[in-house]
C-alpha cells in the first residue's frame, strides 16, 4: 500500500534536516500508529507522503501500479491523492457549505465512478458510520464526533489504498474519539486500506496494528 | 460544469450573497452604460443616414462645390448628362429660408421633378386635392409633416419665403408624405427656386445614377480627374462617414468613460473574488488534499467571476436598454456632445454589438478573477490547512525590490505611451497610459499602507489606534484589495475634474479673446439683410465701431468634416488683435498674397504649419494662400482657416456678413441694444451681448460633460461598495483575532472604533494614491487625449481646493462605509469564537 525509502526533507531556509533517511511500508489493512515530539516532523513527514509537501530525497510509493509521488509534478500528486488517499484531520475540515452528503460526495466526483452509482455508495458510507439519513444535513448542525464520522466516510468512500490521518481524535472527548478510533479502525481493515495515524495519544496508537516513534535519529 | 464547480458556485452565492450581489450590479452597472450610450450614437448615426437617404436618395456619386459659397456650374452638368455611363443626372439647388417665427431657417430644396422621380423619390410631392401640374411649374411649395405640424402653415395656403430682406409669396400646393418627422424642409421646381434665389448658370449640386453595368468606383475617379479644382465628385456614403467621423471622437471618449464603470466593477469582482479565496483558503485546501488539481482550483475561482459577470453581463444588456430607451424619449440621440440635434432615433440593438457588450462584461468579471484564481492556485495546501490564508507578505526586501522595479518599469511604459501618437485618428496610447497608470497606484498600495503605517505602528499610540495602524501595516495585501477600487474611482474622478477645470479655465479665457464687443448680432444660415447693414451704417447708429464675419465651409477631404472658413473684417497686419493665436506668426514673403489664419486643428489633422504656401478650392478655383498663423479654437473640432475681408474680396469673393460685433457709444448701451432690437425683430435676427454669448458658452461646455458626472458617481459609488466589501470580509476573516482582544479587555465598542479607523486608513491610502494618479491621468487626459482626439489644446490646471473637498467627502463617505463591517465587529460572538477555536 506504502512504501517510504531513504526520505529525507530539510527546513526551506535551513541545511538542517527535519527528518533523514526514512524507511516506512505498510500493508494491506495495516494500522500503522506514529507517535512522537512536537515538532519532530510527524505532520510533515504525513505531508510528505500525500504530495502535500516536497520531500528533498527518497522514495514514496503509493497504490497499485505503484508510483513515487516525489517524482510527479503537482497536477499528477493530485490526481493520486484523488484516487489512492483518504485524509482524516484532527480539524475535521469539513466543507461548511456543503451538506453532509455533498461533502462525502466530493472524492466520487474527482474520481472516475460513474455518476449514478454516487448516491448507493454515499448512502452506504454514511449507514456504516452511523450517520444513516444525515445526507441533507449541513455540518454546523453536527457535534464534534459526528464531523470526524463525516471524515471517515469521505477519506473511504473512493475506495483509496491508503488512509492518512492526522491527529483524528485530537479535537474529541476520550469517549467520543474512543468511539471514532474504532470505526476508523474497522472501515480502514474492512476495505483492506493501508493506514498510518500520527498520534499523540499512546491509548490510540496501542489500538493500532503497529506502533512507530519517530525520533531525531528516524523511525523507531 | 461539472457538479462539483456547480456546487461551489452555489455554496459561494448563497454565502456570500451581499458581496456577491453587488459585483454583479457593479458589472450590470458598467455593461449598461457602456451598451446604453452605444445604443443611442448608433440610433443617433442611423437616423442621420436615414434622413441623408430620404432627401439624398441612392446616387452613385454626388457633384458638389467644394466651399459652401460655391456651385456647380450648368455646362459642367449638363457635359456628365452626356456621358454614356451616366444614366441619370438630377440637378438639386438647396438654400436655407425663413418660413414662419416658431421654426428656425428651413431647407428649401429646387428639384427637377422628372430626374428627382428616379433618384430621389422619397422627395416627391403628394399635391393637395385639384392641384396640378401647373402648380408645381409655377412656384408651389411642397412641405414637410414637421414644418406643417409645428408651424400654423396649412396645406393650400399662402406661404412667405423670406432670406435676408427679400420675401416671396407663393402657396403651399402639397405635402412631402416620405419625410420623417425631424426632417424640417421644403420642395419646389429647380427653375422657380433658381429664379428666385439663384444662381442662374448654376446649381447647388447634381446627383449621379449610372448604368446598372458601369464601375462607380472608376467612374468617380476617372471623371474627377477632369473636373475643375473648386469642384469634388464624392460618393453618397461619405456624407454618413462625415457624421460618424464628426462625432467619432466623442463617442470613443463616452465609452472609454463607460469602460471606466466596468474596469472599476472589474475591481469589485477582485475584492470580492480575493476575499472569497482568503476565506476559504481552508476549504481549497481540503480540496486540494482530497485530490482537486492546482488547475481546477484556478478555474474554479475563474468560472465563479463568470458566474457573477455573465449574469451581470445580461442584466446590465436589460438594463443598458431600458436606459437608451428611456434616454432618447426624453432627451432625443444627443449625448451631450451637439452632434445630433432634432428628433427620436429609434433604438434597435444589432445581435453583434449586444453580444459584444455581454462578453465584456463577462470577461471583466473574469479578469477581475484573475489574480485571485492565481493565488488559489499557488496556496501552499499544507500551510493553508495550518494557518488559512496567506499572501506573499510584503515588507521582505527581495519582495519589495522586485516590486519597485515593476513599478519604475510601469511608470517607464506610461511615459512611452503617453508620447506615443494617435493610432487611427484615436487617442488610444493615451487610454493605454491612464490603464497602467492605474496599475501603478494599485501595485503601489501595499508598500506604501506597509511603509507608511509600520512607522506609525511603533508610535505610542492608545491600544484601539495602534491595533487598527497595526493590522492594516501587517495586512497590506487586504488593504490593497480594499482600497484597489477607490483608487481607481477616485483617481478618474479626479482626473476628470482636473480635465473639467483645465478646459473650462481655457474656454472662459478664449471667450474673452475671441468676444471682444459688447453686443453681437447673428443671422445663422442667411446672410445679414442689406437694410440692417445699411441702418448701421448712417451716422445716427448708436455704435463706434461695426466688425462683420462671414461664415462658410470648405470641404478639403470628401470623408472628413468640412472645415470652417471665417472671412472677417481683420488686420492682416495685427490678427493678434482679434484671434487668440498661439506660436509665431509668419511674414508673407509677397504682400499681395492672401493670408490665412488656421487653427490648432486644422494644423494637426491636415499637418499645416505657418509659414507654409497653401493650396485652397476657394471661389470654384485652386487659390494659393499664405499661412500666417495658428490660433486657438474650441467651437471647430475639425478646423478652420480665417481670411481677411480684404483679401477674400481681392479674389474675388462677395462679402455677406453672418455676424457682426458691434460696439456701442460710451453710454448709450442700453439705447443701442433697444435701437438694434428695433432694427432686427422683423428679421428674427439675434442680439446678444457678450456677457449672455459667454454665459451660453459655458453653459453648453457644462452640459456636454454632465453625462460623465454620471459616470464619475458611478464608479465612485462602485469604489465605496468595494471598500464596504473587503472591510466587512475582512472583519469575519479575523473573528478570532477580533475575539481575543476581547478577551483581553477591548470593548465592543473599541472593536468598533478599531475597524473604522481601519477602514479610514485604507480610505487615506486609497485617496492619497487616488489622488497623485488622478493629477496624472489629469495631465494624459489634458495633454495627450484631448490634442489626440479633439485637438483641443490647453495649459493644466488642478483645482486643489475641489479635490481637498472631494477627498473629505469621499473618507466621510468611506467611513459610512465602514460601519457596516465594525457593526459586524460588535456583533460577533467572542466567547463561541473562542470556544470553537475558529
Amino acid at each position: 500500500m506504502l512504501t517510504v525509502c531513504g526520505l529525507t526533507k530539510r527546513h526551506a531556509n535551513a541545511h538542517r534536516a527535519v527528518f533523514r533517511s526514512l524507511e516506512l511500508a505498510v500493508g494491506a489493512g495495516e494500522v500503522v500508529a506514529l507517535v512522537g515530539e512536537s515538532g519532530i516532523g510527524k505532520s510533515t513527514f504525513l505531508n510528505c507522503i500525500a504530495g502535500l509537501e516536497t520531500a528533498d530525497a527518497g522514495q514514496i510509493l503509493i497504490g497499485q501500479p505503484e508510483k513515487d509521488i516525489v517524482t510527479l509534478d503537482e497536477t499528477a500528486r493530485a490526481a493520486l491523492r484523488a484516487r489512492e488517499i483518504g485524509f482524516v484531520f484532527q480539524a475535521f475540515h469539513i466543507l461548511p457549505t456543503l451538506t453532509v452528503g455533498q461533502n462525502i460526495a466530493v472524492p466520487l466526483l474527482l474520481g472516475r465512478a460513474p455518476p449514478a452509482t454516487h448516491p448507493a455508495r454515499i448512502a452506504e458510507l454514511l449507514e456504516q458510520v452511523g450517520l444513516s439519513g444525515f445526507a441533507e444535513r449541513w455540518p454546523a448542525t453536527l457535534s464534534g464526533g459526528e464531523l470526524q464520522r463525516v471524515a471517515i466516510a469521505r477519506a473511504l468512500v473512493h475506495r483509496p489504498s491508503l488512509i492518512l490521518a492526522d491527529e483524528p481524535t485530537g479535537n474529541l472527548d476520550p469517549r467520543t474519539a474512543d468511539e471514532v478510533m474504532s470505526l476508523l479502525l474497522d472501515q480502514v481493515r474492512r476495505q483492506r486500506a493501508g493506514a498510518l495515524v500520527v498520534t499523540h495519544s499512546r491509548h490510540v496508537a496501542s489500538r493500532c496494528d503497529r506502533m512507530l516513534t519517530m525520533a531525531g535519529d528516524g523511525l523507531r | 460544469m461539472n457538479t462539483l464547480a456547480w456546487w461551489l458556485i452555489s455554496a459561494q452565492f448563497h454565502s456570500r450573497r451581499t458581496a456577491t450581489w453587488l459585483s454583479m450590479l457593479a458589472i450590470a452597472l458598467g455593461v449598461a452604460l457602456g451598451y446604453a450610450i452605444h445604443l443611442i450614437n448608433q440610433a443617433a448615426l442611423a437616423d442621420f443616414a436615414r434622413a441623408m437617404h430620404r432627401v439624398q436618395g441612392e446616387p452613385d456619386a454626388v457633384l458638389a462645390a467644394r466651399d459652401s459659397a460655391g456651385s456647380v456650374p450648368l455646362a459642367i452638368v449638363n457635359q456628365l448628362a452626356a456621358d454614356p455611363t451616366v444614366a441619370l443626372v438630377a440637378p438639386v439647388i438647396e438654400t436655407r429660408v425663413r418660413v414662419a417665427e416658431s421654426l428656425p431657417a428651413v431647407r428649401l430644396i429646387g428639384v427637377d421633378l422628372f430626374s428627382a422621380g428616379g433618384l430621389m423619390p422619397k422627395l416627391l410631392p403628394r399635391p393637395a386635392e385639384g392641384a396640378t401640374i401647373a402648380d408645381w411649374l409655377t412656384g408651389g411649395v411642397y412641405v414637410s409633416p414637421t414644418v406643417l405640424a409645428r408651424s400654423d402653415l396649412r396645406v393650400g395656403a399662402p406661404i412667405t419665403l423670406r432670406r435676408g430682406d427679400r420675401l416671396w409669396t407663393t402657396r403651399i400646393a402639397g405635402d412631402l408624405p416620405a419625410m420623417a418627422n425631424e426632417d424640417l424642409l421644403l420642395v419646389a421646381d429647380i427653375a422657380w427656386v433658381q429664379e428666385h434665389f439663384g444662381p442662374s448658370d448654376a446649381v447647388s449640386e447634381a446627383r449621379i445614377l449610372l448604368e446598372p453595368d458601369s464601375a462607380p468606383a472608376e467612374w468617380r475617379r476617372h471623371t474627377a480627374q477632369r473636373l475643375p479644382a473648386g469642384l469634388l465628385l464624392r460618393e453618397a456614403d461619405d456624407d454618413s462617414a462625415r457624421v460618424s467621423n464628426l462625432s467619432r471622437a466623442y463617442r470613443v471618449n463616452l465609452n472609454v468613460l463607460a469602460l471606466v464603470a466596468l474596469l472599476t466593477s472589474a475591481f469589485l469582482v477582485f475584492a470580492t473574488q480575493l476575499t472569497a479565496v482568503a476565506q476559504r483558503s481552508t476549504h481549497f485546501a481540503v480540496l486540494g488534499v482530497i485530490g482537486l488539481s492546482p488547475r481546477r482550483r484556478l478555474l474554479q475561482i475563474l468560472l465563479e467571476g463568470l458566474a457573477i459577470g455573465f449574469p451581470g453581463a445580461l442584466l446590465g444588456l436589460l438594463m443598458g436598454y431600458a436606459l437608451a430607451v428611456a434616454f432618447t424619449q426624453l432627451l432625443g440621440g444627443d449625448l451631450g456632445g451637439g452632434f445630433f440635434s432634432g428628433g427620436v432615433p429609434l433604438i434597435r440593438p444589432t445581435l453583434t454589438a449586444t453580444l459584444a457588450f455581454c462578453f465584456l462584461g463577462a470577461l471583466t468579471s473574469v479578469a477581475g478573477a484573475i489574480y485571485p484564481a492565481y493565488l488559489n492556485r499557488r496556496q501552499p495546501l499544507a500551510q493553508a490547512l495550518k494557518i488559512g490564508f496567506s499572501p506573499t507578505p510584503t515588507g521582505e526586501a527581495a519582495h519589495d525590490h522586485r516590486r519597485l522595479k515593476r513599478l519604475a518599469a510601469l511608470s517607464l511604459s506610461a511615459v512611452a505611451l503617453s508620447h506615443a501618437p494617435p493610432l487611427f485618428e484615436l487617442p488610444l496610447a493615451g487610454y493605454a497610459a491612464i490603464a497602467v497608470l492605474l496599475l501603478i497606484g494599485i501595485d503601489a498600495a501595499p508598500l506604501l499602507t506597509h511603509r507608511l503605517f509600520s512607522a506609525g505602528a511603533s508610535l505610542p499610540l492608545p491600544a484601539t489606534q495602534r491595533i487598527a495602524l497595526q493590522n492594516v501595516a501587517q495586512a497590506p495585501l487586504m488593504a490593497q484589495v480594499a482600497a484597489s477600487g477607490l483608487i481607481v474611482s477616485f483617481a478618474l474622478t479626479a482626473s476628470m475634474v482636473i480635465m473639467v477645470s483645465s478646459f473650462r479655465v481655457a474656454v472662459d479665457h478664449w471667450l474673452d479673446e475671441v468676444l471682444p464687443a459688447p453686443i453681437y448680432l447673428r443671422s445663422k444660415g442667411t446672410p445679414l439683410p442689406p437694410e440692417v447693414l445699411s441702418a448701421l451704417r448712417q451716422a445716427d447708429a448708436p455704435f463706434v465701431k461695426v466688425e462683420g464675419t462671414a461664415h462658410g465651409t470648405l470641404t478639403l477631404d470628401p470623408r472628413r468634416p468640412d472645415v470652417g472658413l471665417i472671412v472677417r473684417e481683420i488686420d492682416r497686419q495685427h490678427p493678434a488683435q482679434r484671434l487668440p493665436l498661439t506660436g509665431r506668426l509668419a511674414t508673407p514673403p509677397d504682400d499681395r498674397l492672401p493670408v490665412v489664419w488656421i487653427s490648432e486643428a486644422l494644423q494637426e489633422i491636415y499637418g499645416i504649419h505657418p509659414g507654409q504656401l497653401l493650396r485652397l478650392p476657394l471661389l470654384g478655383r485652386d487659390v494659393e494662400l499664405f499661412v500666417g498663423g495658428v490660433w486657438r479654437d474650441y467651437s471647430r473640432q475639425f478646423g478652420a482657416l480665417v481670411i481677411s475681408r480684404d483679401d477674400y474680396q481681392r479674389l474675388g469673393g462677395e462679402f455677406q456678413a453672418n455676424d457682426l460685433a458691434l460696439w456701442p457709444r460710451a453710454g448709450q448701451e442700453a439705447s443701442a441694444m433697444t435701437w438694434l432690437t428695433a432694427h432686427t425683430d422683423r428679421h428674427g435676427l439675434r442680439v446678444s451681448t457678450v456677457g449672455e454669448i459667454r454665459d451660453l458658452s459655458l453653459a453648453i461646455f457644462d452640459k456636454s460633460f454632465a453625462v460623465t458626472y454620471a459616470l464619475e458617481a458611478a464608479a465612485m459609488l462602485i469604489g465605496l461598495f468595494g471598500l464596504a466589501v473587503t472591510l466587512a470580509t475582512s472583519v469575519w476573516l479575523r473573528s478570532r483575532e477580533w475575539a481575543t482582544l476581547g478577551a483581553l479587555g477591548f470593548d465592543r465598542r473599541m472593536l468598533s472604533r478599531a475597524v473604522m479607523l481601519e477602514g479610514a486608513l485604507i480610505a487615506v491610502i486609497g485617496l492619497l494614491i487616488g489622488l497623485a494618479c488622478g493629477v496624472a491621468i489629469g495631465a494624459v487626459l489634458t495633454h495627450v487625449v484631448n490634442p489626440q482626439a479633439f485637438h483641443w489644446r490647453m495649459p493644466l490646471i488642478v483645482p486643489w481646493s475641489r479635490l481637498l473637498v472631494g477627498a473629505v467627502l469621499t473618507l466621510a463617505a468611506a467611513l459610512l462605509a465602514s460601519r457596516h463591517a465594525a457593526r459586524q465587529a460588535t456583533r460577533l460572538p467572542l466567547a463561541q469564537i473562542l470556544a470553537s477555536g475558529q
